[in-house]
């Protein structure tokens, strides 16, 4: 920063970010909230904890490994060349953006005069991450142990997600260019990975006690306190527009960027450096949250706790082109993945007897997957990067957005990098006797001792006469 | 282990050439710090785990029924 202009926009973007993790923390206080007014009394206490401890154990691996494997992982490694190297191996040369820079023993990687971004982009994905393992948390409740989802939580938040974002979410990713792959707002690399590998672990997990009659069917064990609820989605709204915000890169001259002499375009960018506008997604945010809330009320006749989870499903269907749609397109889209994920979630509950107390595979799963379909169709023929237009499969230059590109994608997100690795670590953990807690604590509530102590505490106290 | 011990000194030079890592055992400390921090996260694990598994243990081992956790409730 030699200059007063390049010093403003440094600044201004590391603030930028900066506040984008403030409020993406929202988030987070959300799905605690919401957690655990989905929960039964008897186990509030362990939901909270349970996920409370992914904020440490995601943020330290993130730092050890999970930011470096965004960086590294572009290439694949082995399927398309890196546009920064051309090679196909992992990119930890010394090319501009090189994962060398964020390994955990990088200078970059703690307080550097010479850099103001670093941190608050580390921030920023990081805050995604924790969304991925909070997702995966919700679906499980009340049957886990701690220590098996601290496990699950670092496998989807430090490994799996980065290794996706990487290939569909970074400028240079192999999934742009040999399939056109393209997830503005993450419908894909955020919600359906997570709803993907929370339902692999269901598969292992199995439900709760009582969930379903000895004939099979289902039971409602709904939410237990409404409030909780009700605010904690509110909350997660919040911190979703500045999720929105941090998938952005918030200025930005395209001009010399992509090798265009003479030419200067500044605007902001999505993830992928192609022009979008904060304001034109703000319209997207609230018409597609709008869509998802219209079509929940109508299909769940007015329930309060799917009317406000599709307001989120709105949103997520329509994450993938957000940055390009029409907000009517938005507002549809939301309504369409709304009604798609709320059939899907109740035939495959009973189905499969598939125990998702939140319906978090369907809000973030189903939806997620079902937006990067319809955006091979609305979006298809757009360019998925800036930086060239090539043909599908090709690899050395970017396909278009296409319907198969995107199908194909969304099968990579909820798929191969979602299901099949929930399914394999649970099923491990399992067969160390690790993964579900033992029936009479399931029975008793995992909260037993405290509530005793607690009322041995408050007799001694009632008891007293000074 | 202070890498600045004089402000003036450290930023009196062009921008570009200032040394930006100035948290105490730059350069030379952080291949260690990231052992330690793996070990505590490690070390994290096996502690809680074992915690809980005894938890898990004292609790299971009275067999109590589903709405006995009623007669704890303490907040009226």
């Amino acid at each position: 920063m030699t200059d007063q202009l390049s010093a403003l926009t440094t600044i201004f973007t590391e603030f930028y970010y900066w506040v984008t993790v403030v409020l993406m923390f929202l988030i987070h206080v959300g799905f605690c909230m919401y957690e655990v007014g989905a929960s039964r009394y008897k186990h509030h206490q362990h939901t909270l904890m349970k996920n409370t401890m992914l904020i440490p154990l995601v943020t330290v691996t993130w730092f050890f490994f999970g930011w470096w494997i965004y960086w590294a992982f572009p290439t694949g490694p082995g399927i398309a060349p890196s546009i920064m190297n051309e090679s196909t191996a992992l990119i930890t040369d010394e090319s501009a953006f090189s994962a060398t820079w964020y390994t955990a023993t990088s200078e970059l990687m703690a307080i550097n005069l010479n850099d103001h971004i670093s941190g608050v982009f580390w921030a920023a994905f990081l805050l995604f991450s924790w969304t991925a393992a909070s997702i995966v948390s919700g679906a499980i409740i009340e049957r886990i142990t701690t220590f098996a989802f601290g496990i699950l939580a670092i496998a989807i938040g430090s490994v799996f997600w980065t290794i996706d974002a990487a290939w569909g979410w970074h400028f240079d990713g192999w999934m742009l260019k040999i399939l056109g792959y393209h997830d503005a707002y993450a419908s894909g690399v955020i919600h359906a990975i997570a709803g993907g590998f929370a339902l692999g672990v269901l598969m292992v997990l199995g439900p709760r006690i009582g969930k379903f009659s000895s004939s099979g069917e289902p039971r409602n064990i709904g939410p237990r306190n409404p409030w909780l609820v009700t605010v904690g989605l509110f909350l997660i709204y919040t911190g979703f527009w500045g999720f929105y915000a941090a998938c952005n890169i918030p200025i930005f001259d395209l001009g010399p960027e992509y090798g265009m002499e003479g030419v200067t375009f500044w605007t902001a960018t999505n993830i992928y450096v192609t022009p979008t506008t904060l304001s034109g997604i703000t319209f997207n945010f609230l018409m597609s949250l709008s869509g998802g809330l219209l079509a929940g009320y109508w299909i769940a006749k007015g329930d309060p706790f799917w009317t406000y989870s599709s307001g989120l499903a709105g949103v997520i269907c329509a994450s993938a082109g957000n940055d390009l749609y029409h907000p009517i397109q938005s507002m549809i889209i939301g309504m369409i993945g709304v009604v798609i994920a709320y059939k899907l979630h109740y035939w495959v509950e009973r189905k499969f007897k598939i125990d998702d107390a939140v319906g978090a595979v369907a809000v973030h799963g189903y939806a997620g997957f079902v937006g990067l379909v319809i955006c091979g169709f609305v979006l298809n023929g757009y360019p998925s990067s800036g930086y060239s237009v090539g043909a599908m499969w090709d690899g050395t230059t970017y396909a278009t957005i296409n319907p198969l590109g995107q199908f194909l994608g969304a099968i990579i997100m909820f798929v191969v990098l979602g299901l099949i690795p929930g399914y394999v670590i649970a099923k491990v953990l399992n067969g160390m006797g690790k993964l579900r807690i033992p029936r009479e604590v399931e029975l008793a509530g995992l909260d037993y001792e405290i509530m005793e102590a607690d009322k041995d505490a408050e007799k001694a106290v009632s008891s007293a006469t000074r | 282990m202070a890498t600045v011990t004089n402000w003036i000194d450290h930023l009196n030079k062009p921008a570009e050439e200032v040394v930006g890592a100035v948290y105490p055992g730059a350069g030379s400390s952080e291949g260690l710090l990231v052992i330690l921090g793996i070990v505590l996260w490690i070390g994290w694990h096996i502690l809680t785990a074992r915690q809980e598994s005894e938890k898990l243990e004292k609790i299971s081992r009275k067999r109590r029924g589903a709405n006995d956790y009623k007669s704890n409730i303490a907040n009226w």
